[in-house]
């Protein structure tokens, strides 16, 4: 479903990705693991195509996502979170919401931007995520957690079929932590895709079925979850070489 | 004043979709206000035919020149687009200033209409009072349409906006050439009106800086904001005006109001009353 060739990445002469390789089969949960700085947000936005990659290709199927604008990528059924969470404050739970309607709100322009269909759609993701009623607050009166869970929301609004979840457990409380494992698992049972990027360990391997691990820029390991665990590489790359 | 108002509120109100809609602050958008006016005064005084014909053509003209210049300076945001706004401003006075086709500095001198003086300016005030329906339905409509709520979102953030599936580029300026359209047919109106048209009347700072004033007064990106920002300063000008005489004080006057506003309400005075939730139904069409 999606295949990464050879992506490389640079900035100012300095490699964030090099040559990566790896492919995500449709219907799974996949984790792209890594020490802080191995470049696991960086590949994120080469494949949203935020940044242009140097070299290599990254197919989403038979479409090459390397050579598309960010919006049309979107338009394909990916959809993404980010590791900090980019929601606009400025409007209300359920204009974010609507923001991400299926196909991309580029389509059909002069119908209003609420309608009876997209509000009902919202409605239920709101549902979904347990966080009802909050429809017409405004974003930027929302706890950090409420956030979170609205930046899965809005992703899912779209109804995408690759799902790309940028650290989505990450400073959020236990219960909430359960809540966002249940729903990831419920849109993999649905048929959905997910790659996230995670370092809540215990979250990867109670939920992937694939983990792939990044240290400085390079992809050093790919596996099963009970694999990755006892990977030498992995572990070094972790707790770091005895001396 | 009524018609100066009805002129105001229709140039804030439409530069309200990029600027407070979109969030690109153009101090030079009376360059549509300007080619507007040169486009139906040139015709007018060179074939005859009525501004009140040719401005639904002189809307479009600026239209069509809005959508060149917001490809070039849109690609940038913040205190850029605003030095380009101004320099596109000043790249038509200069222009304007020596093109002799049009007159040069002296500008296109036209000819008044056949009515009586008490008759002469109720054409104007028709015109001018449908073209300030128009932009605040304009307004409204792209405030509560997908292409307003995508312009909203632009704003805040680009990035986040594309992963939506948003084509930025041509959203910012598309409604960077919507803007230009009313702003453009009523300077072929108000070239009428005032039966000459000057560079140094319409390519002046001064009309742009009222219509960013006026909104952020009001309330930018809010529909009503303009409208209540332009009667404002309007009135508050003219009873400064008729108070003190036409000195200066009506310039510093209006620049405390300005800030005694926004100490108090940071958002404009629709924005912030309805922040508090003090807003009247009547003003919140948002």
């Amino acid at each position: 479903m999606l295949k990464i060739n050879n992506a490389t990445k640079s900035f100012a002469g300095i490699l964030a990705v090099n040559s990566c390789n790896f492919e995500i089969e449709q219907g799974t949960i996949s984790a792209l693991i890594g020490p802080n700085g191995a470049g696991k947000t960086t590949l994120f936005n080469c494949i949203s195509r935020i940044y242009p990659i140097d070299s290599g290709e990254i197919f989403y199927w038979d479409h090459r996502l390397d050579l598309m604008p960010t919006y049309k990528i979107a338009r394909l059924g990916i959809g993404r979170s980010f590791q900090i969470t980019r929601t606009l404050d400025h409007l209300s739970v359920t204009e974010n919401l609507v923001l991400h309607t299926a196909g991309g709100i580029g389509n059909h322009l002069l119908l209003p931007a609420i309608t009876r269909e997209n509000k009902l759609k919202a409605d239920e993701i709101m549902e979904f995520l347990g966080i009802a009623s909050l429809g017409e607050m405004d974003m930027g009166s929302l706890s950090f957690g409420q956030k979170k869970l609205l930046d899965l929301g809005t992703v899912l609004m779209a109804d995408p079929d690759l799902i790309l979840l940028d650290e989505p457990a990450a400073g959020v409380n236990l219960r909430l932590l359960e809540d966002i494992i249940d729903k990831l698992v419920t849109l993999k049972n649905q048929g959905k895709t997910i790659l996230l990027i995670e370092h809540n360990m215990d979250l990867v391997m109670e939920i992937s079925d694939e983990v792939i691990v990044m240290s400085a820029g390079e992809i050093i390991a790919q596996g099963k979850p009970t694999e990755i665990q006892k990977n030498a590489e992995v572990l070094e790359a972790y707790l770091g070489s005895e001396a | 004043m009524v018609l100066f108002s009805f002129l105001y509120i229709t140039m804030s109100s439409s530069w309200n979709i990029i600027g407070g809609y979109g969030g690109f602050i153009s101090i030079g958008h009376n360059v549509f206000f300007g080619i507007g006016a040169y486009f139906s005064g040139f015709i007018y005084a060179r074939y005859g035919i009525s501004p009140f014909y040719t401005a639904v053509f002189a809307g479009m003209i600026a239209t069509f020149f809005g959508f060149g210049v917001g490809l070039i300076t849109l690609r940038v945001k913040g205190p850029s687009f605003i030095i380009s706004s101004i320099a596109l401003l000043m790249i038509f006075r200069t222009l304007f200033d020596r093109w002799e086709l049009v007159g040069g500095a002296h500008g296109i001198t036209l000819p008044h209409n056949n009515l009586s003086v008490e008759w002469s300016k109720i054409p104007h005030y028709y015109a001018l009072l449908v073209l300030m329906v128009l932009s605040i339905l304009l307004s409204w409509y792209v405030r509560h349409s997908k292409f307003g709520l995508a312009l909203r979102s632009i704003s805040h953030d680009e990035i986040k906006s594309e992963v939506t599936g948003i084509n930025i580029k041509i959203i910012k300026v598309t409604a960077y050439a919507i803007s230009a359209y009313l702003i453009g047919a009523a300077g072929a109106i108000w070239g009428d009106y005032l039966t000459y048209v000057r560079p140094n009347i319409f390519f002046i700072i001064l009309i742009a800086a009222n219509m960013v004033l006026m909104c952020i007064l009001g309330g930018k990106g809010t529909v009503t904001g303009p409208i209540i920002g332009t009667i404002v300063i309007i009135f508050f000008n003219e009873f400064i005006l008729a108070n003190f005489g036409a000195s200066e004080l009506n310039i510093f006057f209006t620049g405390l109001l300005m800030i005694l506003t926004l100490l108090y309400f940071p958002d404009g005075i629709i924005g912030s009353l309805k922040k508090r939730k003090l807003l009247p139904g009547f003003l919140d069409w948002d």
